[in-house]
């Protein structure tokens, strides 16, 4: 009859595998930057390419039926960072329920836009494109690009080129979700082998990781071991399974020394 | 969904560079828009709108909008929806209320039936569209307008079948391709009418790309449309496309009832704007 700690250890040693396979789907694109600066970036290169007086990325949440604003470049200002509003309201709020980009010229005349948020923000546009980010076909966001220079309003080739900046804010979204994810799982991992010996150095990790995740030890540890099972996994099949049989046989040493000290 | 960058926006098929000469032969150069659709009002002409629902007392749809469905997303229900009447249907976005006025102005004796499949609920967008799609082919409509599309590669099939079942039942389908260069269903099926926009403002000047998918090019930027709460907006977008399309269908189906989908694209060829007859 197998005690209930060793069905646990045994149920780790299983999932540890999938928790590598996990890590190394996630690949190395995930950056060690703040998502943010990651979405700042592609708002700011959106709104110097499309010569548009601002940009900005909002973010959906659906528990709370809210859009909120994530990056903001130019004439908008950062001060609309973190601004929400209902999901059903405004320009963004209509890409949302539709799944569709729109451009819109004369915006003042427009019933969708959200005039009173708008003038509250102190910048009111008058031509605006919003498409939106897209996770399969589960809207996760939107961004937008207002007032564009030297012209009245967005043409379709803006709209397919705002499309392609969408693209990679969800994808590197979608990633930083994941990531969060993997490490989550991990914890959940790292939590279980830990508590099965206390005194083991594993649980200082898992501290780390709890306690500042991403920025001290414990994320660039979880970083480099899927950066490190990614290059090793480039090497071909047999490389990547040797890393894996390594691991797992470390896995199971652990386990077997944690047996013969019970 | 993703934007492949490699691939050129659809509409860029029909900017007047690229707009190429065709020509009519035979049989075929002796249609005309005249012959076509001239004198036509559409009258009795059952079109469906599949979308974000139709303001049924727009005043710019002047009673033309004769009943409707919802169809929402439901987890306990048979294949997760469920279909409501909607005899006096509403519109929470304004997009299907633009929609119905661009083929009443075109058409404005035809009957507008609204199909609302996208609301508020962000999950199941996908199965909402392909019920209201299904519903349209069963409910005796002659033209569905599709200012909507799903990208997502596994309802390929489902909508294929369904795009299918359309064409063998008489029924067409107008599609607006995706605004977004990468491929979006139906709009990609030989089976429908696939429209993408040009930046012309006359509702019956329409161009054929003889280099599908997609097919037809009509007035899609900066177009004055209806709105809902009895708005007016300017909007740039294939969803404005497809019902200038779907208005003259509904003409041609009007003056011509015996044509079937397959001979009202012909039509459509022989009577686009870059087609020469001889």
């Amino acid at each position: 009859m197998p005690t209930a700690k060793k069905v646990r250890e045994e149920k780790l040693s299983e999932q540890l595998p999938r928790l590598l396979a996990a890590i190394e789907a996630s690949g190395r694109a995930v950056s060690a930057r703040p998502k943010d600066a990651l979405l700042q970036s592609i708002v700011d290169a959106a709104g110097h390419i499309f010569g548009a007086a601002a940009a900005s990325i909002l973010l959906v949440n659906e528990q709370e039926g809210l859009l909120e604003f994530r990056v903001a470049y130019g004439a908008s200002d950062h001060d609309l960072v973190g601004t929400r509003f209902p999901l059903d309201k405004g320009i963004a709020g209509y890409v949302v329920m539709t799944g569709q980009p729109i451009a819109i010229s004369n915006v003042r005349q427009d019933a969708r836009f959200n005039q009173d948020f708008a003038q509250s923000t102190g910048y009111v546009p008058t031509s605006i494109l919003a498409t939106p980010l897209l996770a399969g076909e589960h809207v996760i966001g939107v961004m937008e690009v207002l007032d564009k220079l030297n012209a009245a309003s967005f043409g379709m080739q803006d709209m397919g080129l705002l499309g392609i900046f969408a693209n990679q804010a969800a994808l590197a979204i979608e990633q930083s979700q994941q990531m969060d994810q993997i490490r989550d799982t991990l914890v959940l991992g790292l939590k279980r082998l830990a508590s099965a010996d206390p005194s083991q150095p594993l649980t200082e990790l898992l501290r780390q990781l709890q306690k500042d995740p991403g920025e001290k030890r414990g994320g660039p540890d979880v970083l480099a071991l899927a950066d490190a099972f990614n290059e090793i996994s480039t090497l071909g099949e047999p490389e990547r399974r040797a890393c894996l049989q390594v691991l797992k046989t470390f896995a199971d040493y652990r386990r077997s020394a944690h047996r013969l000290r019970a | 969904m993703s934007a492949d960058p490699n691939l050129p926006a659809w509409s860029e098929q029909f900017t007047e560079e690229a707009i190429q000469q065709l020509t009519a032969s035979g049989p075929l150069a002796k249609l005309s828009p005249e012959w076509a659709w001239g004198g036509s009002t559409g009258k009795g002409v059952r079109v469906a709108v599949v979308d974000s629902g139709v303001e049924y007392d727009h005043p710019a749809l002047e009673d033309c909008v004769r009943g409707g469905v919802v169809v929402e997303y439901d987890e306990a229900a048979e294949n997760y929806v469920r279909i409501e009447p909607d005899e006096q249907p509403c519109d929470y976005a304004g997009h299907g209320t633009a929609c119905a006025g661009i083929i009443h102005s075109l058409a404005p004796q035809a009957e507008i039936y609204s199909v609302r499949v996208l609301g508020k609920d962000m999950h199941g967008r996908a199965i909402q569209f392909a019920a209201g799609l299904d519903w349209a082919t069963e409910h005796a409509m002659q033209v569905v307008n599709l200012s909507l599309s799903t990208s997502v590669e596994e309802y390929f099939g489902l909508f294929h079948d369904l795009a299918d079942q359309a064409y063998f039942k008489n029924v067409n389908l107008v599609s607006a391709v995706n605004n977004l260069p990468a491929p979006s269903y139906p709009s990609l099926y030989s089976s429908v009418i696939s429209v993408a926009a040009h930046s012309g403002h006359d509702p019956f000047i329409y161009y054929y790309n003889p280099t599908p998918p997609v097919e037809f090019g009509a007035p899609g930027i900066d177009v004055d449309v209806a709105w809902n709460n009895k708005q007016y907006v300017t909007s740039t977008g294939n969803s404005f496309a497809a019902p200038h399309i779907a208005g003259i269908v509904a003409l041609i189906r009007a003056k011509h009832p015996e044509l079937t989908p397959f001979q009202i694209k012909t039509v459509l060829f022989a009577c686009a704007a870059n087609t020469r007859r001889k």
